[in-house]
């Protein structure tokens, strides 16, 4: 599982929802916790660095997870971090679109703590052998 | 006369993806009632409101998701796990939040069905008692439901394209 000392952004238009995954994060212990409320924040924060895992919404004004996603994938600097998108948004058209782009992991609203945890600790492995790769 | 969009099998799987999300994400069982066409002079007296457009090739619509305040803040304070008193900025897109789940479960089972609903963003809605109208030009039904943290009601409205 990712190091509970890994610096984590949440990214959702809904506070509730940020309120909600930084709620279960600070459960299982992690304590550096960063928000943004849609893409074009997120992303601005990311350029800031020292992220070890980005946790976004998909469906978001302004700019949205996936495109937010494509930023991230297509900066050599970013092109690896362990990025995971939450969504309503469960359409096999939605979810292979999410992996053309390179999510490593999906997360579908609503979810509970376990179901979280699970996606995240199988996005830490898959991230775990492309940097071992 | 076309054959309208709000059958059963339209109906159900927002009735069940509503069920579905206040459990999971709640903690909150709730329970549909019957599910009543919306009279002309019925007024919905909500605090608190989502509301998401429920638009495809063949019709256009909205679901609305109508909370009175009591009920919204236990539904909240039990998805966030803090207990809130009052309705404010922090918890309001709660009710976004949870109209966004429940039209994207529905939407993932209709679309299977060979509808072609689109992506939408809801939107939140608050006041004391406001009325609500998901549909001004076509067929409305009313669902209410019953939970522990109280009842509220989801509407579905829907109009044909010509």
């Amino acid at each position: 599982m990712f190091d509970l000392k890994t610096k984590v952004l949440v990214v959702d238009d809904m506070l509730t929802m940020r309120k909600t995954v930084i709620k279960m994060m600070k459960e299982w212990g992690y304590t550096d916790i960063h928000e943004a409320k849609d893409g074009e924040e997120a992303w601005t924060k990311t350029q800031e660095g020292g992220f070890g895992l980005i946790i976004s919404d998909w469906n978001m004004p302004n700019l949205s997870g996936l495109e937010f996603l494509k930023k991230v994938r297509s900066d050599a600097t970013f092109a690896k971090l362990p990025f995971v998108l939450v969504t309503a948004e469960a359409e096999p058209q939605f979810v292979a679109e999410a992996i053309r782009v390179g999510v490593d992991q999906y997360v579908v609203k609503p979810f509970t703590k376990e179901s979280l945890r699970m996606k995240l600790e199988s996005a830490y492995k898959k991230c775990s052998m492309r940097m071992s790769a | 006369m076309p054959k309208s969009t709000l059958t059963d099998e339209f109906i159900e799987p927002f009735l069940l993806a509503t069920v579905h999300v206040l459990n999971v994400q709640a903690q909150v069982e709730a329970k549909p009632g019957k599910t009543q066409p919306k009279q002309a002079s019925q007024v919905m007296s909500c605090d608190v409101s989502g509301v998401i457009a429920v638009i495809s090739e063949k019709y256009s619509g909205s679901m609305i998701i109508c909370f009175p305040e009591k009920t919204f803040l236990k539904i909240v304070s039990s998805m966030l796990g803090e207990t809130y008193s009052e309705v404010n900025k922090d918890i309001l897109d709660g009710a976004g939040e949870l109209t966004n789940m429940i039209f994207g479960q529905a939407k993932i089972v209709l679309n299977q069905n060979g509808h072609t609903i689109q992506t939408a963003l809801p939107t939140v809605v608050s006041g004391k008692n406001h009325d609500l109208s998901a549909n001004g030009k076509g067929a409305s039904v009313v669902i209410p439901f019953e939970s522990q943290a109280g009842n509220f009601f989801l509407e579905l409205g829907i109009s044909e394209a010509a």
